[in-house]
């Protein structure tokens, strides 16, 4: 596969991945900032400043677990490629 | 990871969002413009793709299957081709990713119009800490006066000559009165109110709660910033009586 492929199959899952992570994210800050007891419908300047917070830290986390998956996967991949290598050539 | 080159997907991914047409759109929008996508769906081929799951992700049945079948033994095969599955992780979460607009219609909330730079001015401004202290400075100013006045008219202690104590005072006395009792009930109003709301705001944006604890926290730190003046028992008695305060009136408004 040619990295234009990978290309276009990694802009389909983009999306998803994209969509997941947006409702995950709102949740999981709704979850944590909004206490559940509603006493006004317009968010208190206390809650603003806490989803500002969850949100940085959400897409920071989703950053580094991405760059720390692909170097994962990277050290996987060389390893197969050197059984594979080993074997064939034995 | 135990077969290569296969990308496993949770279950039920895209199944549960709005807006697949724009979903669509946006991944046509965030393709390379000059291909034109053909997923084929071929659940046969490659033989490691999932069964059933090719109606709904028509290019996992095209699986990515880039390791080849390991060469026969004694045969020096071909070079393997270059496993795919990190260089999809790459344009997805690694370097080679590009910056992408994100709308929130297409990935699952509600569709809202953006705001405007100046709407965002604007409310940046309204909900920072010095305007809300400005707004209680001018407020407590207002307020301190009419008290003041207000106070001024039912003191009985107003021009009052020893020498004849059951004179009335002149009108320009009694109003030369009520004018620096309400000059010195609004500056003091004005100053409690402005240091009150600003300690308010400042504690509210550090802990990132709105709760009951904020306004006795700044009440107590008002009370004991004005009572220090006179000691230091007075301010402590200063931060307890404006934290009960602070927390009654809260109370009442919650």
């Amino acid at each position: 596969m040619d990295p234009l492929r990978a290309q276009q199959l990694a802009a389909e899952l983009e999306v998803e991945m994209m969509a997941d992570m947006y409702n995950r994210m709102t949740q999981a800050c709704h979850r944590k900032c909004v206490p559940p007891y509603y006493k006004e419908s317009e968010l208190s300047k206390g809650e603003c400043v806490c989803l500002d917070r969850c949100v940085a830290k959400y897409l920071e986390v989703h950053e580094r677990m991405g760059k720390k998956l692909t170097e994962l996967s990277l050290q996987d991949e060389e390893l197969l490629k050197r059984m594979q290598q080993g074997t064939g050539t034995a | 990871m135990s077969m290569p080159g296969v990308v496993v997907l949770p279950e039920g991914v895209g199944a549960v969002y709005t807006g697949r047409c724009s979903q669509i759109a946006a991944v046509r929008r965030w393709l390379v413009p000059a291909a034109e996508l053909q997923f084929p769906c071929a659940p046969a081929e490659g033989g490691s793709s999932r069964p059933g799951r090719g109606v709904e992700h028509p290019w996992v049945c095209k699986a990515i299957m880039a390791a080849p079948p390991p060469s026969a033994p004694g045969e020096p095969g071909p070079p393997p081709p270059p496993l795919q599955y990190s260089l999809l992780l790459q344009h997805l979460v690694g370097d080679k990713r590009q910056p992408r607009v994100l709308d929130p219609a297409v990935l699952g909330g509600i569709p809202c119009p953006p705001k405007s730079e100046e709407q965002k001015m604007v409310e940046r401004v309204m909900e920072s800490c010095p305007f809300k202290a400005a707004l209680a400075c001018v407020g407590g100013f207002v307020l301190g006066g009419a008290f003041g006045i207000f106070t001024a008219g039912i003191d009985t202690n107003v021009g009052f000559d020893p020498k004849d104590p059951y004179r009335t005072p002149t009108a320009k006395e009694v109003l030369k009165d009520m004018g620096q009792r309400g000059i010195s009930y609004a500056k003091n109003f004005a100053i409690v109110g402005a240091m009150f709301s600003c300690t308010e705001c400042v504690v509210e944006s550090y802990r990132g709660k709105s709760d009951w604890k904020n306004s006795v926290i700044s009440g107590c730190i008002t009370g004991g910033a004005i009572g220090f003046r006179a000691g230091l028992k007075a301010g402590v008695i200063g931060c307890g009586g404006f934290a009960a305060f602070s927390a009654a009136v809260d109370y009442y408004l919650r």
